[in-house]
């Protein structure tokens, strides 16, 4: 396997040949789109997770869905208005990149990529709350696989 | 002028948002937006405004402190300030950044300055104008500053430690539970780094946000009045400091200080708490009074 899910790894990549200032464009571009990760009308998930942190500016929500057959993880993340920009540019690059993973490949991401996308100059002591997106998606799929094992634990009549 | 800044014992240290919307294209004043969040500049900013950068611009990247004085001019050189432009800082923050940027072109000497009032989240509250354009302006020759005051407007620890045992005036102006110690870190930040936690011995608490008002303008002149001369019993004529965790919160409250209430002699500790709170053998007070 790659060292990470293969969506990621492309953005990865892309960022890894850009300049400081072509990193700063991009990044924008991912926190402008940030606002369509959110949920949209009538989708379902099976795990939801909304919450105010003491690090982190403002409300976040991460919603995660599984497909069943597959596996393969979906995520959508509502966003507080007072979120940094990084932030927001870190979850729209998550949710793309690490949508079709499973919630066991999720929680196997390090967190190593996250210097290779920002660049040197915008990692600073106040920007560690870029770290924090990842964190709480790797939260929702740890909490996905914990149900999962103890349903299986219990058995098919009541799974 | 907005009638609120008449009451300011310098009426001209501040501009409100009418007023800089009228001068967007003044060639005499520069615009110069100062943020925590290092790409909020890029997402947009006031038509015209520069953007400089309180960590990469402002301060030394190896040692702790800030660029030289030829560095400085440099700075101004490629962004078309010349020792005659007034620079007009806002910022994200509730201008906690612009103060910074503010107080750090003190330190070279620069003279003309100002604040937005309501800094960024008021100009954009409003619905006023915003673009995406970086501006290019011709650089100019900003002469070397001799020095930099570090003696008249900044503190050192080991400053800070006699105003501590003199009983002189210091003011904390973090958080209530950062005062006590009951955190580390400041409410919705991450750790930054700090062994313990509690105050310099002596130190009174004043929140930088009790001068400020919910739409980040800054109180009236008897607001301050009262909260800094009247209730905190501070000298106007005496000499103060001011310190948080990295020098930004109380850039904020010596700007509200020396250039709303006239202060004369008033030095920001921007070594701070990360400074203080790791230091061996610094002295720590904890709980609500101040020890």
């Amino acid at each position: 396997m790659a060292q990470y899910p293969p969506n990621l790894e492309e953005i990865v990549e892309f960022f890894d040949n850009l300049s400081e200032d072509e990193k700063r464009e991009n990044l924008i571009a991912y926190a402008d789109a940030a606002p369509s990760c959110a949920p949209k009308p009538g989708e379902t998930f099976d795990l939801e997770d909304v919450r105010k942190d003491a690090e982190c500016t403002d409300t976040v929500g991460v919603f995660l869905r599984v497909d069943p057959a597959t596996r393969a993880a979906r995520f959508r993340i509502n966003l507080g208005p007072h979120v940094q920009t990084l932030t927001k540019a870190m979850t729209a690059i998550l949710c793309k990149g690490l949508t079709g993973a499973t919630p066991e490949d999720v929680l196997e991401v390090p967190q190593d990529f996250v210097p290779r996308i920002v660049g040197g100059q915008l990692i600073r002591v106040r920007s560690q709350t870029v770290y924090y997106i990842l964190t709480r998606m790797k939260g929702i799929c740890k909490v996905w696989s914990q149900r999962q094992r103890a349903a299986a634990a219990q058995g098919p009549s009541s799974a | 002028m907005n009638p609120k800044f008449e009451g300011y014992a310098n009426p001209g240290a501040l501009v409100d948002a009418d007023w800089l919307q009228k001068h967007l294209k003044d060639p005499k004043i520069r615009i110069v937006e100062s943020n925590e969040d290092v790409l909020l500049y890029d997402t947009g900013h006031i038509p015209g405004a520069v953007h400089i950068d309180w960590r990469g611009d402002l301060q030394d990247n190896t040692v702790r402190d800030y660029v030289s004085p030829q560095q400085f001019a440099e700075i101004c050189s490629r962004n078309g300030i010349s020792p005659k432009t007034t620079v007009v800082f806002y910022g994200d923050k509730s201008n906690w950044w612009a103060c910074y940027a503010l107080w750090a072109f003190r330190l070279f000497g620069h003279k003309k300055v100002k604040i937005l009032d309501g800094g960024r989240d008021k100009w954009k509250a409003d619905g006023r104008p915003m673009d995406r354009e970086k501006p290019s302006y011709a650089s100019t020759t900003y002469p070397v500053p001799p020095k930099r005051q570090d003696r008249k407007i900044r503190a050192f620890f080991q400053d800070a430690l006699a105003f501590s045992k003199a009983k002189k005036p210091l003011i904390d102006v973090r958080s209530p539970k950062e005062y006590t110690g009951e955190l580390t870190h400041m409410p919705e930040y991450p750790q930054e780094g700090v062994l313990r936690g509690g105050h310099v011995p002596g130190a009174r608490s004043v929140p930088w946000k009790t001068a400020a008002n919910d739409d980040s303008t800054f109180k009236t002149a008897e607001e301050l009045k009262k909260i800094y001369t009247e209730n905190l019993q501070l000298n106007p004529e005496g000499d103060t400091i001011v310190y948080c965790r990295i020098g930004e919160r109380s850039s904020h409250t010596w700007f509200v200080l020396t250039y709303l209430l006239g202060y004369k002699k008033v030095r920001n500790y921007d070594g701070s708490w990360t400074e203080w709170g790791n230091r061996v053998q610094a002295p720590v007070a904890k709980g609500e009074q101040p020890g």
